[in-house]
């Protein structure tokens, strides 16, 4: 469902905050230091970064360039390694099954139990490999809006806290009464404020 | 008011517009007029999604038909609800969209975008691939851009002293809706 999807879904951001004066060498500097970084070969749990929309293993850019038009197109890749509750379940209860039995205790302590879960669960994620989700976005520097080609809470979420770490400006999901707010005139935005709920019936 | 706060407090606003354009597209036809623009294409088809309520006495009405007349949904209306998603087909000028669109958050989902020329290339040159890019960036926009365009004029009439006789309009054809 991303841009060059047969079919898309979006919402769209404003960003708000001047943005720097030179701002390609800014943007260049700051999408390389947050792009992605791969994890298949290492035990990170976690990998969050940019990379083309072209090509999800591109994180250089090298075959299409984030710099279309007054446009900054990019996806935001992230890699996890995910442990099912159900799994973990397992192995930690097996775990304590055979300690007890190996000391022949009837049962562990909560500290134990929970320092046996933690360690059972750093055990699988090791043995995990990285699932991928990738969301692509586009940022129009001439009015300052972004669409993201999402409409899950979590990753809206995280798009959020990721586009000010990287860039240092916040993004505000243009809800109707925001979007109104940038369509009226001050007049039209002071009575907005004091409508209330129609009944239709 | 945090962003929290202004989508519920706010939420009417979307639903009460996208109930509104469904009124305004049966109004002529399944025609609206956008000022500078002149007539679009508007119909809303296929699948909607009504909602009255909020918390725990949130309820949810799914109506969906390929020749349905959307009667449940008209019902619904009646009942006091209001449209939260709705299957939009959307005509301007040379250009046809269909998309999903959600009130409270303004989402648009499943948006097909019209075919372009450009559409079919495989684009593997990067002029190519940045002028499909950017067409692709144009349409998803442009789809957006009239749906403001009729949020505004929605919202010219709700906060102004026309609004009474509009309601009125709007509850009348929502009477006569599920009489049929």
């Amino acid at each position: 469902m991303g841009l060059l999807s047969r079919t898309t879904t979006f919402v769209r951001y404003s960003v708000e905050g001047e943005l720097p004066g030179n701002f390609w060498e800014f943007a260049a500097e700051r999408i390389a230091k947050f792009s992605f970084r791969d994890i298949d070969d290492t035990f990170d749990e976690y990998s969050i970064g940019w990379v083309s929309i072209d090509n999800m293993f591109d994180s250089s850019f090298a075959h299409a360039s984030y710099a279309v038009g007054d446009y900054i197109v990019l996806s935001m890749r992230i890699d996890e390694r995910k442990v099912s509750k159900t799994l973990l379940q397992k192995y930690s209860r097996k775990e304590e099954e055979r300690i007890k039995k190996e000391k022949e205790i009837p049962r562990l302590n909560r500290s134990h139990r929970v320092q046996i879960k933690e360690d059972i669960r750093l055990q699988l994620v090791k043995k995990s490999l990285p699932v991928p989700a990738v969301y692509d976005l586009c940022w129009n520097l001439a009015n300052n809006t972004v669409l993201f080609f999402s409409t899950a809470t979590k990753a809206q979420s995280v798009l959020e806290d990721f586009f000010k770490e990287c860039f240092g400006l916040t993004i505000i999901l243009q809800v109707p009464y925001l979007t109104a707010v940038h369509l009226l005139d001050l007049p039209g935005q002071e009575r907005l404020q004091d409508l209330h709920p129609a009944i239709l019936v | 008011m945090d962003l929290v706060d202004i989508i519920s407090e706010k939420k009417f606003l979307g639903q009460e517009f996208l109930t509104w354009l469904w009124y305004k597209s049966e109004e002529r036809g399944g025609s609206v007029f956008l000022p500078g623009t002149g007539d679009i294409q508007l119909v809303f088809e296929k699948h909607m999604l009504l909602e009255s309520g909020e918390g725990e006495s949130l309820e949810q009405l799914v109506c969906r038909g390929l020749q349905t007349e959307l009667q449940e949904a008209r019902t619904g209306l009646l009942m006091g609800k209001k449209l939260e998603q709705a299957r939009i087909y959307l005509a301007k000028g040379d250009y046809e969209w269909r998309l999903t669109f959600g009130a409270t958050l303004f989402e648009c989902r499943n948006v097909s975008l019209p075919r372009t020329i450009s559409s079919n290339d495989e684009a593997a040159d990067p002029l190519a691939w940045e002028a499909k890019v950017l067409e692709r960036i144009g349409m998803s926009e442009e789809a957006l851009q009239t749906m403001d365009e009729l949020f505004r004029i929605f919202l010219q009439t709700r906060a102004s002293a026309d609004w009474p006789q509009e309601l009125a309009r709007l509850k009348s054809w929502i009477a006569k809706g599920a009489e049929n």
